[in-house]
């Protein structure tokens, strides 16, 4: 499996960054449950689903790289992060299932129908795909754009039936979380495009949050 | 015209219309306050009903409807809900 090219200078911050990830969806997914039993509603439901998933996976990664920029901090500089111990691999497998199951929820739904059957094709043949490619954390970004792009576009459709700033700002959320693992999939060969991937990201996560908490203000 | 109701507002219409009159409202009535057509109306209160929003109850005048805590606390959070969905995109 090949790995991301962390620079030294930020190991640590990292880790720190997805903390933050991790806390933000944690937070966007809990609410939309509780709007979902408030409501009644599905897609509140799948939309608090996908986020949960997404905290999940980005939880996953902060420990795994925490524990990647101690070793980094034991000696070995600048390195590929390549942990050879099965448990950090295994992270690694976890994190990349649980984005992809939050994305596909996510895509599944924005196309709005009812169907288990569908859902858990869409995942079954993505999950198979990502365990026989043959640069398993390339595919990951690959795949996670692709859905990104089809989840971007209905938010811009989104945004453009209702015109309202509240809607303009997820677009532009999801925007910079496409744009960053679209960074990230050039990461795998150049460390600055890592850390731009974050910081991508924290843009985009900063943005869902403050439409968040605008929402909650106004109630 | 007004403007096509979509489901969350058709939802806070049928509650409201309960609210307005708690525990001693029949069917027929909510059913021409809400301005629905019989087939839309049965399957909104069969989901309110089964999603544990309102309660049947029975009277010597026959079935009245009441809501539920549930019911009240969508009212209440209705505002909230609408701004929620609407800016994330999750309206169905």
């Amino acid at each position: 499996m090949n790995y991301a090219i962390v620079p030294h200078w930020f190991a640590g911050y990292n880790a720190i960054l997805e903390m933050v990830f991790f806390v933000g969806t944690l937070l966007v997914g809990i609410y939309a449950l509780k709007v979902c039993r408030l409501s009644g509603q599905r897609q509140s439901r799948l939309f608090g689903i996908s986020f949960l998933l997404i905290s999940a996976a980005y939880f996953v990664q902060s420990l795994l790289n925490f524990a990647a920029s101690y070793s980094m901090a034991e000696g070995c500089g600048m390195q590929a992060m390549s942990i050879p111990h099965n448990l950090n691999i295994a992270g690694i497998y976890a994190y990349m299932l649980l984005f992809l199951a939050a994305l596909v929820t996510l895509a599944y739904m924005t196309l709005k129908i009812k169907n288990a059957k569908a859902y858990l094709f869409f995942l079954a043949v993505i999950t198979t795909m990502l365990f026989f490619s043959s640069n398993k954390l390339y595919f990951f970004y690959v795949i996670s754009s692709i859905l990104l792009v089809y989840v971007s576009f209905y938010y811009l459709k989104n945004y453009l039936k209702s015109r309202k700033t509240a809607a303009l700002i997820v677009f532009i959320a999801f925007l910079f979380l496409l744009i960053g693992k679209i960074h990230f999939i050039f990461s795998i060969n150049h460390g600055l495009f890592y850390v731009t991937g974050h910081l991508l990201e924290f843009v985009a996560y900063a943005l869902i949050l403050l439409n968040l908490i605008t929402v909650i203000r106004r109630k | 015209m007004s403007k096509k109701r979509n489901r969350l507002q058709i939802i806070y219409d049928i509650l409201n219309v309960i609210n307005g009159k708690n525990g001693k409202i029949k069917q027929t009535n909510i059913l021409y306050k809400s301005n629905l057509s019989n087939q839309m109306f049965d399957g909104y209160m069969d989901e309110l009903l089964q999603k544990g929003f309102i309660v049947e109850n029975q009277t010597k005048g026959g079935k009245t409807y009441s809501l539920t805590q549930k019911g009240f606390d969508y009212l209440n959070k209705y505002q909230m809900i609408v701004e929620f969905t609407n800016s994330f995109g999750l309206t169905e």
